[in-house]
């Protein structure tokens, strides 16, 4: 049995203890320890991606790990062309955070990198996982080093947001616990034990009846909602965001909120497919709204950190809604979206992050002008703009737009074209934001409101980041087949079956 | 092989083989401190005869061997409870010496106290007859009672003390009225008679559950389920945290042990069959249940003495345990008892990270911790782990057995009667809520400055104690199976 799939998980973990036991004088090596360790596992998913290692069928592993006679719970590890992109996003922001991270000095820098490798244990666990058990597990483990990350190096008012967050996701997650028992007990004919197994449970649980199917789909799909984050469940993220350092909200936004996502198709629409559409309707709701009202907020920050947030509930909203058609374009550029969003999320943080850090304050009223003073860095920054307003050659618009045509194919099955006015105010909001964001911190007369006189352009190892990032919105933008092949190669397989 | 040896050394007696060796310890205890007058002396020879039980216990579970003489049932239930208790006794054992708290000028008495309590619960599995078990519970709590009193020099532990012995005493009055009721009517002390006599009388005596709700209430004392835990936080705090860690970890279970002897085995046919007694008495202990969890864990947010929260929290995992009562299949029960074997792993460790830092001159305030993760990173990080897993959160013991628990109250797989559901939910947000105030622990200690950062040493023993601990909080965590399957089996023998 290969154990590649493993290694994704191991490597990041064996590097996050080294990290965390070099303390005292070695503990300025640590971050070479953390960038070893996530390179080695990027160029691993890498590898995985290309098919050097063979068809992604061949690289299951699966053994069993707990059995009783009530349950049987496994240690099994797939890939497909879902997770795979999850996987390579999760591998390259990881090591490009950790590159960004060098420019600053931090107190106790090697726990800060033991947590940043602890975060990718758990977000590898739960993008290949294929058991419930599992999966919950490596679900629970990204969030206890995101609390830390927050409350130890966050803003001014961390603790608050820390514990926020923590609980909020927590009883989440506990909701998505009783929905998996449920799901298990449901899957099974009486006197058999519950194997926990993703495929066992999709056998089983068919039989169901119809109300207990949507009854379970509720559950977990509140568990995967309040990750994601959709209306109303969204208000520990913009806490979260504003408070966290720049790479825990690079990682936050750019793979964990995929998390929620990524479970929606993964385990609400593959094991459920009957209750989705029972629900269909509901979602599309909770997409609408999200996206209105993310865009909507957007509008009111003043905080450029606090407008990211709120954008990422808009776009985090977009994906929601192609998940919500149920279409095989619906559910492919669902899937590009998440990917898409995070290249550019992590993008979009970067250079908030280093607003603050640079200038001193993020808040936009005061910031005009910094064009001049720093180019670079307004490059940058309008690069993740537009890509994130959607403009056409870069990787937003081949998220946003196919998204948008496979809601409209549904909504002219639906006879509901009124709909269509919903997605026409979304995007004239974002652009809206985004363009007036950028006038008033980058154009116009150089401010007097904050000393500008100090002010650095982007350093070597954020330029490095911010780099890499831009090529690949770029690439992805004009050649967005590179990750459609791996999308549509599973959502194939998904339409077949639902 | 070594349970044949074991055999052949006890012969007719060895169902009562550890019982045996503890009884002697006992015994030698005060004299060899009164001839030796070397506390570290006593220490060590009563850490052997510790050792030697849990030994013949682990032998004689490992081989399944089954055993009767005169009223007392070994079994493997007996085995693995056995096993619980002596490994509590272990722990707390292995700490007294070095523990600042315990006089060690009464290290003689203390340990046969100690000893004396845990043959009492060791007597208290292997009976099935009410009378026998209340013997073995009144051996239990008198130590219990007197080794709260032992910290002579502090006001509260004398008071603690009192207050333990009078609530205790007043449970036991009531307990012996239930008894007495349930003889006059069923004729019968036996639990396996009296199954008989609940599952097929069809007609509902009210003298006869007026009985046993006087039992019920008496032995609901013992594990301090709301509305009977008064008592609890004052006695853990007063108490010196070996202990308190006694208790908790220890005396509670044997009160869960007698539930399950007494209440389960009466109940279990009757609740199969659906007669009346079965319905009425699964739905008292499901309300028990779910307030015993759920005020549990709310009075503990409001406490700032950490072994006052410790106590609560205690208090919160008894009612999840108390589950088990109210679904009454042989799941719950194997989940309940594995329950028990993380949360004396988890709390026995929480409680000796807290003995360890009353050693090293640390309050027991919450704001005592503040900074601690600065002077003492292993033990800071020990008690993040152990807290974490009592809250629940994966991959650690206490999810995994939670996991079990609150599945089993589903019903059995296939065939979810969906009665306890609502008993679930309750149990999950009760969970959730439990979170809160162990975060504030951690917060405490990670997050928030103190105003010391020296760094101390804490005793050597505690060191040990608190890795034994976190080792099996993380390797029963990961790897449940260990015990699990045992006590799946043990399960079966009810």
């Amino acid at each position: 049995m290969s154990m590649i799939l493993s290694s994704l998980i191991l490597i990041p973990l064996i590097g996050a203890i080294i990290a965390l036991l070099m303390g005292g004088s070695r503990e300025k090596y640590s971050k070479y320890v953390a960038i070893g360790f996530s390179a080695v596992t990027l160029v691993i998913s890498l590898l995985l991606m290309l098919g050097v290692f063979g068809d992604f069928a061949d690289l299951s592993e699966s053994f069993e790990w707990i059995s009783t006679s009530t349950f049987i719970m496994n240690y099994s590890l797939t890939i497909d062309g879902l997770s795979i992109l999850m996987v390579f996003l999760t591998a390259l922001l990881v090591l490009l955070v950790n590159v960004f991270s060098l420019d600053e000095h931090r107190e106790n820098n090697n726990y800060f990198y033991a947590l940043i490798m602890a975060m990718e244990v758990g977000l590898m666990g739960v993008y290949t996982a294929s058991d419930y058990f599992l999966f919950y597990i490596m679900w629970e483990v990204t969030l206890i080093p995101m609390y830390f990350m927050i409350s130890w190096y966050g803003g001014p008012r961390r603790h608050y947001s820390a514990i926020k967050f923590f609980i909020y996701t927590h009883v989440a997650s506990l909701v998505m616990l009783i929905g998996i028992f449920v799901l298990g007990y449901e899957s099974v004919e009486p006197g058999m034990a519950v194997n926990f197994s993703f495929d066992a449970i999709k056998l089983g649980i068919a039989n169901a009846g119809i109300t207990i199917q949507s009854l379970i789909f509720a559950m977990l799909f509140f568990g995967f909602m309040v990750k994601m984050p959709s209306v109303p469940f969204h208000t520990w993220l913009p806490d979260a965001h504003t408070e966290a350092p720049t790479e825990g909200s690079v990682l936050l936004a750019g793979v964990m909120l995929k998390m929620g996502s990524y479970g929606i198709i993964r385990i609400c629409i593959e094991a459920l497919p009957d209750a989705a559409y029972v629900w269909q309707w509901v979602i599309i709701a909770i997409a609408i709204v999200s996206i209105i009202y993310g865009a909507y907020g957007c509008i009111a920050q003043t905080d450029l950190k606090k407008m990211v947030a709120f954008s990422s509930i808009s776009h985090m909203g977009m994906v929601m809604l192609g998940i919500g058609c149920m279409s095989e374009a619906g559910i492919t550029f669902a899937v590009f979206q998440m990917f898409a969003h995070g290249l550019i999320t992590a993008m979009l943080f970067m250079v908030c992050g280093m607003t603050g850090h640079k200038v001193g304050t993020r808040e936009i009223p005061l910031l005009g002008g910094l064009a001049g003073r720093m180019p670079i860095y307004a490059t940058f920054m309008m690069i993740a703009f537009m890509a994130s307003l959607g403009l056409p050659g870069l990787v937003g618009f081949w998220g946003e737009f196919p998204v948008i045509m496979a809601f409209y194919e549904f909504i002219l099955e639906n006879d509901v074209i009124w709909m269509l006015l919903f997605c026409m105010l979304s995007l004239m909001l974002t652009a809206g934001y985004y363009l007036w964001a950028m006038q008033r911190t980058l154009f116009g007369p150089e401010t007097t409101k904050i000393d500008l006189s100090k002010v650095h352009d982007v350093a070597h190892f954020e330029f490095a980041a911010l780099a890499v990032l831009s090529i690949l919105v770029a690439f992805f933008g004009v050649w967005p087949d590179a990750a459609l092949q791996y999308i549509e190669s599973y959502s194939t397989i998904l339409m077949g079956v639902i | 092989m070594v349970a044949e040896i074991i055999t052949s050394i006890f012969g007719d007696l060895t169902p009562l083989a550890a019982m045996i060796v503890l009884v002697i310890a006992a015994l030698v205890m005060p004299g060899i401190q009164m001839f030796g007058k070397k506390h570290t002396a006593t220490w060590a020879i009563a850490m052997i005869f510790v050792i030697f039980a849990m030994f013949i216990d682990m032998c004689l579970l490992v081989d399944g061997y089954v055993g009767y003489y005169l009223g007392v049932y070994f079994d493997q239930y007996s085995a693995i409870m056995g096993l619980l208790f002596l490994i509590v006794l272990f722990l707390v054992v292995l700490v007294s010496n070095s523990s600042v708290e315990t006089t060690r000028n009464h290290a003689g008495a203390y340990y046969s106290l100690l000893f004396g309590a845990t043959t009492g619960m060791l007597f208290v599995t292997t009976s099935y007859d009410l009378l026998t078990i209340f013997v073995g519970v009144e051996l239990t709590s008198i130590s219990s009672y007197a080794m709260v009193a032992l910290k002579r020099k502090d006001g509260r532990s004398a008071e603690a003390a009192v207050k333990y012995a009078i609530i205790g005493g007043m449970s036991t009055a009531l307990t012996l009225y239930g008894i007495s009721m349930i003889y006059g009517i069923a004729q019968t002390t036996e639990t396996y008679a009296l199954a008989e006599f609940v599952a097929y009388n069809t007609e509902f005596n009210w003298a006869f559950m007026i009985g046993i709700i006087c039992m019920i209430a008496g032995y609901g004392f013992k594990i301090a389920a709301v509305p009977f835990h008064m008592w609890a936080p004052d006695v853990y705090e007063g108490a010196a945290s070996p202990v308190s860690m006694f208790l908790a970890t220890g005396s509670k279970k044997m009160g869960i042990a007698v539930f399950i002897q007494v209440f389960l085995v009466m109940f279990i046919g009757a609740a199969t069959l659906g007669t009346i007694y079965g319905e009425v008495a699964q739905y008292i202990f499901a309300i028990i249940a779910a307030f015993t969890m759920t005020v549990g864990n709310i009075v503990a947010i409001a406490q700032n003495n950490i072994k006052r929260m410790l106590a609560y929290s205690s208090i919160a995992q008894a009612g999840y345990i108390l589950i088990i009562m109210a679904v009454m299949t042989p799941e719950a029960m194997a989940a309940g008892m594995f329950h028990m074997f993380t949360h004396v792993f988890m709390k026995g460790g929480a409680f000796l990270i807290v003995g360890a830092l009353i050693c090293a001159g640390i309050g027991e305030k919450i704001s005592d911790y503040r900074g601690l993760a600065k002077r003492a990173p292993f033990l800071a990080a020990a008690m993040m782990l152990f807290l974490f897993s009592l809250a629940g959160i994966p991959p650690l013991a206490g999810f995994t057995s939670k996991f079990f628990l609150f599945a089993s109250a589903l019903g059995t797989p296939g065939d979810a009667s969906g009665e306890w559901v609502w008993l679930a939910f309750v149990a999950v947000l009760n969970s959730a809520i439990s979170l809160y105030y162990y975060a504030r622990v951690v917060k405490a200690m990670y997050i928030e400055k103190g105003e010391s950062t020296e760094k101390f040493k804490i005793p050597a023993a505690f060191t040990v104690a608190i890795v034994i601990c976190l080792i099996f909080v993380v390797v029963l965590g990961v790897y449940p199976d260990l015990l699990y399957g045992f006590c799946e089996a043990a399960s079966w023998t009810i």
